[in-house]
């Protein structure tokens, strides 16, 4: 029993897009869509090609990153004192310093708040930029609506044979395609590129296949393949969907150009070194190789930032590494002219309470959190919006998931008021409110 | 159930009673519709439609015939045939085509009564039919810029409140109609984002000035109610290219009609083969096919069929002299033959028995039981080896696993323990055979702890009424009621009452124990029979006693659990969509597709590719008393089933009537297990026994990238859909590539180097291969190719026969059902 819901069946997407326009009169899809073409090639230029968003799974504080509260008291501010950054007046956390010395890269929103407080939730809230439909868990995976890489491969595509959506080096809980169909999923790539023996998997033959004997494989496939084909386009014929497959597959592998896009150990060690030499470091700069190569979506994601206990001791361990690594990155694509139209975006799915608690930690707290952007055309040197002086909530220029989404969505060139049908028919509005966060906007 | 089916007798019977013409020449025949005409009130009309039809093909030819009244004073017509009313009394219209005669009698009453603005009746549909209350617009759920109205219509009284009094009012301005933000809006004299809806002086526009200067009432005393709409035509033969206008009349509860074709809105279901250009106009496109037009107004539905055959004749002998094994054939051909399609050869044995062991057991056969298969020389053997096939174990896990799609919830949800049971009760509910009507029964009445009766984890999963409510629904009726909890249905009758109603079956579901905690959610739930609950109208608020969607509530005594009165309705002979919607989910499985789709998907506006034998494979299925596996058998020995994929130049392309086989794709699960049996290494599932198949999986926790990479449902997802049927380059990457698939042809303990160092010749390495891959011997041509291989690898018997396998595996012939 297949349950052929038939998320991406042509004859009934077929019926549901141009149906659904002759069903009102041809005139408000079609009217829509007119619109958000004129908007989407008028009032927005397209302002990044590719993006790669930094997911701090658990939750990152905001306090110990980029809204620090020095003038609160010791059970709020913490442990860690400030430093200033390349921008006067703009204070980071302690431990910022690499981040901090590229601040005029920098634009950080301080005052993005929701209302969804536990992880699933935050996740889905964040990544799709639509609340979960139903209460969902802290645990929960769940999704409801396209995530934003996902969307991003729906509507931007990849170079040919290319896996448009990459996520490194796991899947985020809500980072799936939902609706938009199971191809527009993230490719998964979950070894470690800081291991000597890494290849991205798939995509590099396996050993001892390396050349003469891969083509003759190639010819011998060739010579056994004698199904027939039905080229009657109208038959459907799903084998020659498959053909095509198999020779973008072909063209990924053999291609040069495309194999050295994946094989980081053509990186040379000064530059790997500077990522640094462990798993995020490694995936970050395997992540710029993929957009350099035209991936335009990848998610970074790294786990563990739900910091309910030892809040400190855990982040002297773990964020000059971790920020150390993200400002080479942002640097990295800034000598290769590739910053410019590469959005780079951190964040997790909230921030921290205020008070540290009992056990030396901070909870989950959805009344602000701090976003740091960088490149694709984004203003630098610019805090926007702000937290209240203990960073209890954001209090200037509040900003939802919702704006959070539509910049990206209208940095990479994609109308976020653009209305997209569900399987079951049902018209939906990619963001429901589609007003980009404007300062971002260069 | 209600489908219109497509039965030449319907079109006879039906162009009997349009046929009041007199006067016909031997070859043309002229129809008018209607034949008769009532018209109500002032400046009431009526469009007629003439088709002349030829050879028993009808076409329209409105736009050619002339019209003339005979009594000008009472009623009057246009040159395209409008008629309008101008007095009372009863006149007639005379209509004209190639020197043919037709007489249509009008009567008009009331005609000089200027009856006041309805609002449900007039104002309403103008809100809908311009699209102010789609579900892109002011429809949807939170309104659009502050402005909200119910979706397309469905609950007046909001809307009324909305245009009346809410926003301050500021809607209408009863003291000077046309500064009514209303109107200026829709007419887009102040800015607009949906454009301009309403231009001024257009009818619509004149309707709703009028309605507001009268006071904007909310209703007109002694208004009537709407009761129907009917669509002409019902049924239609086109051929490519042609057009057909349409007509919507709608019959009110006073005994009055209207025509309402312009208030409509018109929906095709393949706008390919035909499409509405525009309101009332149907066009045939330029293939043969079929398309169903869906007529709503005003929440009602109304629907016409369409066939276009294929072109040029075939003779009758042909269908006369095809093979029937039994009753699926016939209505097979029959469909054909209306369509002027033939169907392709039967395949080989080789390819039977391929095919058929993969949808009964979701596996290859094995080389050697495909060598006695072949060596067989009894004429009934297909028969033999289905019947074979329906009793091994592995048809067990294979079609448990298909109900685990539809079935599995989110583990962080309800619990691992809490899956794990659910999936061992259908496993077992497979494993005995229950009948189907049986298994649906224990499992939507599943009372008892989740650690004890696995059914009990739908009710853990779905806890409120109206969340199993539309899984039970879906699953076991095909009737997808998601859109009735929120607003009336938008292609369907079925409304927010409807569905409330049948929740309440659910009313009584109680729970003790341990509830949700995820992500861990390791407790023990009770699901038992609650002494009291309700399930309330959400606008109403009224309480709903339970009432099925259709026929008549049984009264429920109050120690008795309401779910078994549902399974008694559901379950019921007279219930046609219980045993619809699974025979159409068997039949999708083995046929490559379903004769409606998507297969859960059973309504009047999406109707069954062939009806008629919809309809007896759901009374086969009753007769077998819901044994599943006597359905399978008997599809899977009909000769429908073994025919070829290949076309012949008459079903090229036919997609929807089985004249060929579809190819699929094989499931993640059995492409991975059939790699596994091929070359005798397995994978190490977690949470699973070694040497577990992955069809035998119980959770999509346990990791696997190649089932990730071939498509799984996740039911993390909401809804969890999403079996992907399409090839991705993902896949063939993964195929060609991935280290696992590589390992299991390379390493020493696999089939690839036991082969090798056999005592056997090339050529029977090679014959093994293509047994375990494609279930056939190589042809001749392939021997000398595969010889080639090992020739030229002389001292690497290992590597020519790893290169061999992955080449077989990487070809269309492996990774589909052929």
């Amino acid at each position: 029993m297949k349950s052929r819901t038939n998320c991406e069946g042509v004859t009934r997407r077929d019926c549901l897009q141009l149906g659904m326009g002759g069903l009102i009169g041809g005139g408000l899809v079609g009217a829509l869509r007119a619109q958000a073409l004129a908007a989407s090639e008028g009032s927005s230029r397209r302002q990044a090609k590719r993006c790669i968003l930094i997911w701090l799974d658990g939750g990152p504080t905001h306090y110990e990153t980029f809204d620090p509260k020095p003038d609160a008291p010791l059970e709020i501010r913490g442990e860690f004192g400030t430093l200033a950054t390349k921008v006067p007046g703009v204070r980071f956390s302690h431990h910022m310093k690499k981040l901090g010395g590229i601040m005029d890269r920098l634009a950080v929103v301080r005052s993005i708040r929701h209302n969804q407080g536990n992880h699933g939730a935050g996740n889905h809230y964040m990544m799709t930029g639509a609340p979960p439909r139903i209460p969902v868990g802290c645990g929960a995976f769940v999704s409801f609506h396209p995530s934003l890489g996902s969307v991003v491969s729906a509507e931007c595509g990849a170079p040919e044979g290319l896996p448009a959506y990459f996520s490194l080096p796991r899947m985020s809980r809500s980072g799936g395609p939902n609706f938009l169909g199971a191809k527009h999923a993230p490719f998964v790539v979950s070894d470690d590129p800081n291991s000597s023996g890494f290849r991205v998997r798939d995509v590099a033959l396996p050993k001892g296949l390396q050349g003469e004997r891969f083509l003759g494989r190639q010819d011998l496939r060739k010579s056994v393949d004698r199904l027939l084909r039905i080229q009657d386009k109208t038959a459907g014929d799903p084998a020659l969907a498959l053909d095509e497959f198999y020779r973008q597959g072909y063209q990924l592998v053999t291609s040069q150009e495309a194999q050295k896009a994946f094989d980081i150990h053509q990186e040379p060690d000064k530059i790997r070194d500077e990522y640094g030499r462990n798993s995020f470091g490694q995936q970050a700069l395997l992540a710029r190789r993929l957009v350099d190569a035209g991936v335009p979506f990848v998610t970074l994601y790294q786990g563990g930032w739900d910091h309910h206990t030892d809040i400190f001791k855990r982040l002297n361990d773990r964020l000059p590494a971790f920020e150390s690594t993200i400002a080479t990155l942002i640097m990295d694509l800034e000598r290769r002219g590739m910053l410019d139209d590469t959005l780079v975006i951190a964040l997790g799915e909230f921030g921290r309470t205020p008070k540290v608690n009992e056990r030396g930690g901070r909870d989950h707290w959805s009344n602000a959190m701090s976003v740091m952007f960088a490149g694709g055309h984004t203003p630098g040197g610019q805090v926007i919006g702000a937290t209240d002086r203990k960073g209890y909530a954001a209090v200037e220029r509040v900003l939802s998931p919702e704006n959070f989404v539509s910049t990206i969505y209208q940095k990479l060139g994609i109308n976020p008021g653009k209305v997209l049908y569900t399987p079951e028919g049902r018209p939906t509005h990619l963001v429901s409110d589609a007003t980009p966060i404007r300062e971002l906007m260069g | 159930m209600f489908y219109q089916q497509i039965s030449p007798i319907k079109f006879l019977a039906w162009l009997a009673v349009c046929l009041t013409v007199t006067d016909l020449s031997a070859d043309t025949k002229l129809t008018v519709y209607p034949t008769q005409i009532r018209l109500t009130g002032k400046a009431a009309y009526q469009q007629l439609l003439v088709s002349a039809s030829e050879d028993g093909h009808e076409l329209d030819v409105t736009g050619k015939a002339s019209f003339r009244s005979a009594d000008p004073k009472i009623v009057q017509v246009t040159e395209g045939g409008r008629v309008q009313s101008a007095g009372d009394g009863k006149g007639k219209i005379v209509v004209e085509f190639a020197g043919q005669v037709a007489e249509i009698t009008v009567e008009s009453i009331r005609s000089a009564e200027v009856v006041p603005i309805s609002f449900e009746l007039q104002v309403q549909p103008i809100l809908v039919n311009r699209g102010c209350s789609t579900g892109a617009c002011h429809g949807k759920a939170r309104g659009q810029n502050g402005f909200q109205l119910s979706l397309l219509g469905f609950d007046p009284g909001f809307d009324f409140a909305a245009l009346t009094r809410e926003g301050r009012g500021r809607r209408l301005f009863p003291a000077d109609p046309r500064r009514s933000l209303l109107l200026q809006k829709g007419a887009g004299q102040v800015a607009h984002g949906g454009g301009i809806r309403l231009p001024v002086g257009s009818e619509d526009f004149e309707t709703v000035l009028r309605w507001i200067a009268e006071g904007a009432q909310r209703e007109v005393a002694g208004e009537p109610q709407l009761e129907r709409i009917s669509l002409y035509p019902e049924f239609r033969m086109m051929k490519p290219q042609q057009e057909q206008p349409l007509l919507v009349t709608a019959y009110y509860s006073d005994g009055t009609e209207r025509d309402v074709t312009l208030q409509t809105q018109f929906q095709s279901n393949e706008s390919v083969i035909v499409g509405v250009p525009k309101k009332g106009l149907m066009r045939a496109g330029p293939i043969p096919g079929e398309a169903t037009i869906m007529a709503r107004f005003m929440g009602r539905i109304a629907t016409c069929n369409v066939v276009i055959p294929l072109e040029g004749k075939v003779s009758a002998d042909l269908y006369a002299n095809l093979p029937e094994n039994n009753f699926i054939d016939g209505f097979v051909w029959k469909k054909l033959q209306l369509l002027g399609i033939t169907p392709s050869d039967e395949i080989s044995d080789a390819a039977f028995m391929r095919r058929v062991s993969i949808d009964i057991l979701g596996r290859l056969p094995s080389a050697d039981e495909a060598r006695a298969f072949l060596a067989d020389k009894r004429a009934d053997k297909r028969a033999h080896l289905v019947d074979a096939l329906l009793q091994r174990p592995e048809y067990v896990d294979h079609w448990a696993s298909k109900w685990m799609d539809l079935l599995r919830p989110n583990p962080y949800r309800v619990g691992i323990k809490a899956v794990l049971n659910y999936d061992n009760w259908i496993r077992e509910n497979f494993r005995q055979n229950k009948p189907y009507d049986q298994f649906v029964a224990d499992l939507v009445t599943a009372q008892g702890s989740t650690w004890r009766n696995g059914a009990a984890t739908l009710f853990r999963d779905r806890r409120s009424p109206d969340e199993i409510t539309t899984m039970v629904s879906r699953l076991f009726l095909g009737v997808r009621l998601e859109c009735a909890k929120c607003h009336h249905h938008p292609f369907e009758k079925w409304s927010q009452e409807d569905f409330y109603s049948l929740a309440a079956y659910f009313s009584r579901v109680g729970r003790k124990g341990t509830g949700l905690s995820p992500p861990i959610s390791g407790g023990e739930e009770i699901i038992m029979l609650a002494k009291s609950g309700a399930v309330r109208h959400p606008i109403t608020e009224k309480e709903l006693a339970p009432r099925p969607l259709f026929g008549d509530a049984v009264v429920i005594p109050e120690t008795e659990d309401p779910r078994v009165a549902l399974v008694q309705w559901m379950t019921s002979p007279e219930n046609e969509y219980f045993a619809e919607v699974i025979v159409n989910r068997i039949w999708a499985d083995l046929m490559g597709r379903g004769l409606v789709e998507p297969v859960d998907d059973l309504r009047v506006t999406n109707p069954p590719s062939n009806g008629p034998l919809l309809k007896a494979l759901a009374q086969h299925l009753r007769e077998q008393k819901f044994d599943l596996k006597k359905l399978i058998g008997t599809i899977a020995k009909s000769h429908v089933y073994a025919l070829s994929t290949v076309p012949t130049e008459r079903n090229v392309s036919d997609t929807r009537n089985y004249s060929r086989h579809y190819r699929q794709r094989l499931r993640a699960e059995v492409l991975l297990d059939a790699i596994t049996d091929i070359t005798e290494v397995s994978d190490s599932f977690s949470a699973m026994p070694p040497q577990s198949r992955a069809n035998q999986i119980w959770t999509t926790r346990v990791s696997s990238l190649f089932l990730d990479t071939f498509g799984r449902p996740n039911p993390n997802q909401d809804p969890p859909c999403e079996r992907m049927p399409e090839s991705t380059v993902v896949q063939t990457l993964h195929l060609m590539n991935a280290p696992n698939l590589h390992n299991k042809l390379t390493t020493d303990a696999g089939f690839v180097a036991r082969m090798a160092a056999s005592e056997l010749p090339a050529e029977k390495i090679v014959e093994e291969l293509y047994l375990r891959c494609y279930t056939r011997l190589p042809t001749a041509e392939e021997l000398v190719v595969a010889r080639q291989v090992f020739e030229q690898s002389k001292d690497n018997r290992r590597q020519a026969t790893e290169d061999l396998l992955w080449a077989l595996m990487n070809t269309p012939e492996f990774v589909f059902k052929n």
